[in-house]
């Protein structure tokens, strides 16, 4: 089952990276790069819960933070370009 | 009672959460690949990944035994779940103010409203 969950995660992952390749506006790229983040912190969920080592997990939180200040951050320099 | 204990063990949980977890990211990367317009994209990650990320991360929570890591996913989760609707939201105010809305069915538009209320150098003061 975790082998099913990785080979979904890693469908999900491609995925993503087709609309960040053909997304036509930055916004796009945005949501497919947040989405890419989201699967990774899962993969490294499951490599803590195979490996019985959860040495990896505070990058979890690190990557929480991280992705919402990107976003915060490209989302104020759309606002002000769009004027 | 015994039995359902040994079925229903903590491993199987954990892993049957992290595979509807998994499932639940799948489907937004569908919804992202497939929508036609940058707001409907970001409406499906919203959504569908801020609850995939939650049930894998408590899937995984409940698999591990260390206090230390069970925190860690805890505190993650719970991040997770209070930024990621901010974020979009954000993202979604800035796609608005730089490429409009194209409002095809009978929508309603609440910000137009509030746009034109407020005086537009306010708006674009960084």
């Amino acid at each position: 089952m975790i082998i099913a969950a990785v080979i979904v995660l890693g469908v999900a992952v491609v995925l993503f990276g087709a609309r960040l390749v053909i997304g036509p506006s930055l916004a796009d790229r945005v949501v497919a790069l947040n989405g890419i983040i989201i699967a990774g912190m899962v993969l490294i969920a499951v490599d803590a819960m195979v490996a019985e080592r959860g040495s990896f997990l505070p990058v979890l939180v690190v990557l929480a933070v991280v992705g919402f200040v990107g976003t915060a951050m490209i989302a104020r320099f759309l606002e002000g370009r769009g004027q | 009672m015994t039995m359902t204990a040994s079925v229903l063990s903590r491993d199987s949980i954990g892993q049957v959460g992290l595979l509807a977890g998994s499932l639940l990211i799948l489907l937004a990367s569908i919804g992202v690949l497939r929508f036609p317009d940058a707001l409907t994209r970001m409406h499906a990650l919203a959504k569908a990944s801020t609850a995939g990320v939650a049930v894998a991360l408590l899937g995984v929570a409940v698999t591990v035994s260390q206090i230390n890591d069970v925190m860690s996913l805890l505190f993650a989760t719970a991040l997770q779940a209070a930024t990621n609707p901010v974020a979009s939201t954000l993202l979604t105010r800035a796609v608005y103010y730089a490429e409009g809305v194209t409002t095809e069915l009978a929508a309603v538009d609440e910000l137009a409203a509030d746009v034109a209320a407020q005086p537009t150098d306010e708006r674009s003061a960084p």
